[in-house]
């Protein structure tokens, strides 16, 4: 059974019986949130990474990664607005130290691509690394896909992706002007080609629908520093605060629904986590989340 | 080609010209230190119709100035050492079999071209950049030449992709240096790219005729330098075909057409002085000869010219008010009249454009806009961060201004469109535009409001407003709006381009 037949069929079984499946998981295993604090930002990323078992536990030598950061805006660090570049390399650097064959970093931006690369800092922190890769998009490699969802039935996602052995999402903790947040659910996005714009029409379905279609085996999300107000793009440095955190989980919906307590709202606030929770992708109830100090 | 000085000195500034012609497009800084618009900036056509229309001085042009007295020095050099059309046309000439020249462009021909062009400039109609080699060039390369070169390497790539899929990884590095080095980064369609490409060959074309038949006959900037290169004191000695040889005649690439040398079409090539089998020729200081003096056109061709001008500049202004609405300017330009007067139409600012979103004028700015850039939303926004127009703008036409500024002047404001947009029109969520929307403090927003949808059922949905005073038109909005054909939000023109908030000083003081 290779990936993507696994992925198919789980995806199916989770439409045939999402509740049972939560259920049956939920007895097995609960669901582990690693949030590490501090101010060396590599330092707190591998903590993470290792209170969750390690990359080793994902990553296994010989493998194709995809290490996927939001960096789709226009906008220097310290306007939150893109993941960290440290938080990216530490990332990659784990990676690789797990055996990697190769490491592929991209996004599908919505500013200028070669802006978005040089200013979020991520091109320039991965420069010079050995079996790393930093390029932009390239419209020819999205293939469409049968996602078979509530909302979305097919959509064109990226051939790296696709093929990759493991993908490990790597979003920033912001505010977002229709989801309200945005964090590893909706940074799935920037696999997706296409009109993504269609999207917003019915958010929290669609993005249901490609997480139960594709999944991340590994969520890191950035809250070194959060974007609280006029996300996903910010600009204006007094809608950041400075976290200093770094979470990490197997579970996204887990993950997504502890990084929504530092905005102080609960994750029954935020409807695309509801959405994902409802359909069996993972545990949204605080009470029933492991939370570990890295 | 001989290995002449002024052979070597050609190459060198074509050469020159092309690798700033590569230069001018984002490689990774927000400043573009040399650009190809240093050979405007040293261009003394550009420099007599800017003065006479804009009536004003730009440092920026200084070195056209310099220019222009090292042609009063000197003698018409720059057609012979410098022009890059100039040495395009020499490189090709050899290949092209002569026949006769035509008859119809010697003579009063280039005044009546050179002329009217200044003089509609001091009318405030400023189209000498519609004749200017350099733009002719540049206008040929940015808007077919190079935008075809792009694309088929680009199809070429992508045909290697559906033939041998990630197999293409192992020579992806050597596509990429070639891709970030010599082509453009991504594939834009121009309107009037055949017509700048039928005219750079058009200018080849009268090779068939006659060598450097443009150089001679038409280009203003040729027709000016001659003028004032004219007056100076360097000579070729002797100034007329040597009764015993006539070799000159056969060397020379402009100036012997009789038995005289014509100096305001000497481009001081020393062909001549090289080549002469008696070695009498040489290139001195001396007095005025009389007879040899100054150049003038003749009186009626100066008052004609004139009147050409003005006859030229009041009809050209003419403009379709319903086009004129959706006419945006790059950012930065706040008048109208004023860019115009100032605007050389190189192409640069379209070359440059991160986003492609600048775009020749065909007919949507009169006969007066003709060339001029224009900015279209839903092909390209103006990026916020992004000051490269500017950087290149020769005579500052699109205003050079720091990344602060710029962010603040308007280029339109955006306007909703209800029976469009997807919230009012169809009652469900979109905002698309709020999300990318560039404004720090969101020029749009959203509020939620409780709606009938038409399936009959009443839902909260987010309906998108405009904050007029901080929308600085930039465009993505329409760009990135969700609608296929029409978007729902569409940025207008405005004549108030006030910037949004805080005002710096004027643009075009220097």
């Amino acid at each position: 059974m290779n990936r993507r037949t696994f992925l198919k069929a789980s995806g199916a079984a989770s439409l045939l019986a999402p509740v049972l499946i939560r259920e049956a998981f939920a007895a097995k295993e609960q669901s582990l949130v690693a949030v590490a604090e501090g101010s060396d930002y590599p330092a707190i990323t591998r903590k993470a990474i290792n209170a969750v078992g390690g990359m080793k536990k994902f990553v296994k030598p010989g493998d194709v990664v995809v290490v996927k950061p939001n960096m789709g805006w226009d906008r220097t660090t310290e306007f939150a607005a893109n993941t960290h570049p440290q938080v990216v390399r530490a990332v990659v650097e784990e990676c690789l130290a797990a055996g990697a064959k190769k490491v592929k970093v991209f996004d599908n931006t919505c500013n200028d691509a070669r802006r978005c690369y040089v200013n979020s800092g991520i091109e320039n922190a991965l420069k010079g690394m050995k079996n790393v890769e930093c390029k932009h998009i390239e419209t020819e490699r999205f293939k469409k896909v049968a996602i078979n969802g509530h909302f979305l039935k097919e959509w064109e996602l990226y051939d790296e992706a696709l093929s990759a052995n493991v993908y490990i999402n790597v979003p920033i903790a912001k505010h977002h002007g229709l989801s309200k947040l945005t964090l590893g659910l909706k940074n799935i996005m920037g696999i997706m080609g296409g009109s993504r714009g269609y999207i917003h029409r019915n958010i929290d379905v669609a993005l249901a629908d490609m997480n139960s279609h594709f999944k991340s085996h590994l969520t890191i999300i950035d809250a070194t520093r959060i974007l609280t107000a006029h996300g996903p793009q910010g600009g204006n440095i007094a809608d950041v605060k400075v976290l200093n955190k770094v979470i990490a989980s197997t579970d996204i919906v887990a993950a997504d629904a502890f990084a929504t307590t530092l905005f102080g709202l609960r994750p029954a606030d935020i409807p695309v986590t509801v959405a994902a929770y409802k359909r069996g992708l993972g545990e949204m109830d605080l009470g029933k989340i492991k939370v570990v100090k890295a | 080609m001989k290995r002449t000085p002024a052979r070597i000195s050609q190459l060198f500034f074509l050469a020159l010209f092309l690798i700033l012609f590569t230069q001018t497009e984002y490689r990774g800084k927000d400043e573009i230190n040399a650009a190809v618009n240093s050979f405007f900036r040293v261009n003394p056509l550009v420099l007599f119709s800017y003065l006479l229309a804009a009536k004003t001085w730009t440092w920026l042009l200084l070195p056209a100035l310099l220019m222009t007295v090292a042609t009063l020095v000197l003698g018409r050099f720059f057609c012979g050492w410098i022009c890059p059309l100039g040495t395009v046309l020499d490189l090709v000439t050899v290949h092209i079999r002569k026949s006769a020249p035509i008859k119809a462009l010697g003579g009063n021909t280039k005044y009546w071209l050179l002329l009217p062009l200044l003089a509609a400039s001091l009318f405030n109609l400023n189209l000498s950049g519609l004749l200017d080699p350099i733009a002719i060039l540049l206008r040929g390369l940015t808007f077919l030449l190079h935008p075809l070169l792009g694309l088929a390497a680009q199809e070429s790539w992508v045909s290697l992709y559906h033939l041998i899929g990630e197999r293409r990884d192992s020579i992806a590095p050597a596509y990429t240096l070639v891709h970030d080095t010599l082509l453009p980064f991504r594939d834009t369609i121009y309107p009037l790219a055949l017509f700048s490409a039928a005219i750079l060959l058009g200018v080849i074309a009268l090779e068939r005729f006659e060598t450097r038949a443009w150089c001679r006959h038409l280009c203003p900037l040729g027709t000016l330098l001659g003028w004032l290169g004219s007056f100076s004191p360097f000579k070729r000695v002797p100034a007329s075909l040597c009764a015993d040889c006539g070799s000159c005649r056969e060397l020379c690439p402009t100036s012997f057409t009789g038995n005289n040398l014509v100096k305001e079409e000497c481009v001081l090539c020393m062909d001549c002085q090289r080549d002469c089998p008696h070695e009498r020729i040489t290139f001195r200081p001396g007095l005025a000869l009389k007879g040899l003096g100054p150049v003038q056109p003749g009186r009626r061709v100066l008052l004609g010219g004139l009147a050409a001008g003005v006859l030229l500049a009041v009809p050209a202004k003419f403009r379709y008010p319903e086009r004129v609405s959706r006419l945006l300017r790059p950012p930065g330009v706040r008048s109208e009249d004023e860019f115009l007067k100032r605007c050389v139409r190189c192409g640069e600012c379209m070359k440059v454009c991160l986003k492609s979103a600048l775009y020749p004028a065909a007919y949507q700015a009169g006969i007066e806009g003709f060339y001029t850039p224009l900015l279209i939303p839903r092909l390209g926004y103006c990026e916020y961060n992004c000051t490269l127009c500017g950087q290149v703008c020769p005579t500052g036409a699109i205003p050079a201004l720091p990344k602060a500024s710029k962010q603040r002047e308007v280029i339109g404001k955006a306007v909703f469109d209800k029976n469009h947009c997807i919230p009012f029109a169809r009652k469900t969520d979109c905002i698309v535009c709020e999300e990318h929307c560039p404004i720090p403090e969101k020029a749009i927003r959203s509020r939620e409001v409780t709606v009938i949808g038409a399936d009959g059922l009443t839902r909260t949905i987010k309906e998108p407003y405009l904050v007029e005073e901080i929308c600085n038109g930039c465009g993505i909005c329409e760009n990135v709006c969700p609608l296929e054909s029409k978007a729902g939000i569409e940025v207008f023109a405005v004549k108030n381009r006030t910037p949004i908030s805080g005002e710096p000083a004027s643009p075009y003081s220097s």
